[in-house]
């Protein structure tokens, strides 16, 4: 059998990195400080991160590449390349790159590359350029099934190998959030806000609503979705066996400014779908079922980008996540009793009834999903808890004084 | 005067506040980031104490900068 692809999930802070372990991928790919395109996300990496990333990555077999894919101005250069030298001291497996001089370095200094989507590499003469300096190539976004299917044949055909003198590897995205410029390369939040999105600053503006002002007579044109500017998030899962089909070796998935149970939820179902493919399990009533799972988690809607050759963006129709559940703080965890397997926590908002579905994340518990069967308040049952209130609950799952515990509610 | 603060390791390196106030903000080739020139760090924060005439023009830097890091105020005299 052909070797399996690669499942990469996002990992943007500790906890989204647990629960992409949690949750079976194959690798994970994370920034450090500033040259990483989620600069603005709340918790990024830092440089004295590296050793513990790469420790629980080790302990799980999990590889984890490093992204430095931002545009690097020469006063980046010496940062760069401290944190490549901070890398190859930590064996991370490869850096995710899209400027020359972060390929050029990385190669000197024999760390592996991967070529980042920020290089819009559409096609194999582009490929082969790159070749002399990576072992994997991120595709354009923007490619269709077909264009990717005749690349990696022609990988095959010419024999293009990377330094590590393997065929070149085509890493996929699978899913998540797409840009409405091709793969960022725009300019609206720069513009707009002094914030560049090709520094990992995008203020996201394609997100808003907006209208079509004539300047001369000011009228103003009524189209039909408000949002023409907000692509809806990619999806593959229903055509995943064509896209492994596609040879693609490495499936990418998007989300590093995302929360831990969003990370854990996409990877699931992938891993899933991934090895639905090869046990020749996959099948349609599947499909429906994770796309029942991808739902209830942050999204715009989901279209199947541009795989399926498309010829124009499909648009969300509204602001912000069409997620069928979202998650309503409670309070943060306290001990852990492991005689009787129970849970203590402080409520600090809301509520919590017996029925309800709680999720609890942390940086080494990642998350935790499971149904409310049982409430305790100093040792007697109770159906109903408040703000303010010290419980236990059951739970089979270790949890930790950092951990968060949230409601989950149908939207 | 006007008291400048910077919460610098949140810096990104855009090079915004230079282009703005260039003779209160250097980038640093060491790692990339503004540093806030005469500032005094305590505790990740770099603070400046500065004369009146430089109020707007760090203002505007400050409304500039991408990660909203930089503060600006006046001194009750």
């Amino acid at each position: 059998m052909a070797r399996r692809i690669e499942l990469m999930a996002p990992a943007g802070s500790f906890e989204s990195l647990t629960a992409a372990i949690q949750a079976g991928a194959d690798s994970v790919y994370f920034g450090v400080e500033q040259l990483n395109m989620r600069v603005k996300a709340s918790s990024n990496f830092t440089l004295g991160d590296i050793p513990r990333v790469m420790a629980m990555c080790r302990q799980n077999g999990v590889k984890a590449y490093l992204t430095i894919n931002t545009i690097i101005y020469t006063h980046d250069i010496t940062i760069m390349k401290s944190i490549i030298d901070i890398a190859i001291k930590n064996k991370v497996n490869a850096v995710i790159a899209s400027d020359q001089a972060v390929m050029t370095y990385a190669r000197r200094v024999g760390m592996p590359v991967h070529i980042s989507t920020q290089a819009n590499v559409s096609n194999i003469d582009s490929l082969e350029f790159y070749s002399a300096y990576a072992d994997a190539v991120v595709l354009a976004r923007e490619l269709t099934l077909k264009q990717v299917s005749a690349i990696t044949k022609e990988i095959r055909r010419r024999k293009i190998t990377g330094p590590s003198e393997e065929l070149m590897k085509v890493e996929v995205f699978g899913h998540g959030a797409l840009c409405m410029a091709i793969s960022g390369k725009c300019y609206l939040s720069l513009h707009s806000a002094y914030s560049s999105a090709n520094r990992g600053a995008c203020v996201q503006n394609c997100r808003r609503s907006y209208v079509v002002t004539d300047k001369e007579q000011g009228i103003e044109f009524e189209v039909d979705n408000q949002y023409i500017m907000s692509a809806k998030d990619l999806c593959t899962i229903d055509f995943l066996d064509q896209l492994i089909g596609s040879g693609a070796s490495i499936l990418k998935l998007e989300g590093r400014g995302r929360s831990a149970d969003y990370v854990h939820t996409v990877t699931k179902c992938y891993r899933e779908a991934i090895d639905a493919c090869y046990m020749g399990l996959y099948s349609k009533e599947l499909v429906k079922y994770w796309k029942e799972q991808l739902s209830t988690v942050f999204n715009r809607g989901f279209w199947d980008g541009y795989y399926l050759g498309r010829t124009i963006g499909e648009w969300s129709h509204d602001y912000g996540s069409k997620a069928t559940k979202k998650k309503v703080y409670l309070g943060r965890g306290l001990k852990y009793f492991e005689y009787s397997r129970a849970a203590e926590f402080r409520i600090e908002a809301q509520s919590l009834s017996v029925g309800n579905e709680i999720l609890i994340t942390g940086p080494t518990t990642g998350v935790v999903q499971t149904r409310i069967n049982e409430i305790r308040v100093n040792d007697i049952p109770t159906d109903t808890v408040h703000k303010g209130d010290i419980i236990s609950i059951p739970l089979p799952d270790r949890v930790r004084p950092a951990d968060k515990l949230y409601k989950l509610v149908d939207v | 005067m006007v008291r400048i603060t910077q919460w610098r390791n949140k810096c990104i390196g855009c090079n915004i506040c230079v282009e703005v106030a260039f003779y209160r903000w250097r980038i640093s080739t060491k790692d990339g980031r503004c540093t806030l020139v005469e500032g005094i760090e305590s505790k990740g924060l770099f603070t400046a104490i500065v004369g009146d005439d430089e109020y707007e023009i760090n203002k505007t830097a400050a409304k500039h900068c991408p990660v909203k890091i930089i503060r600006v105020e006046k001194m009750k005299s």
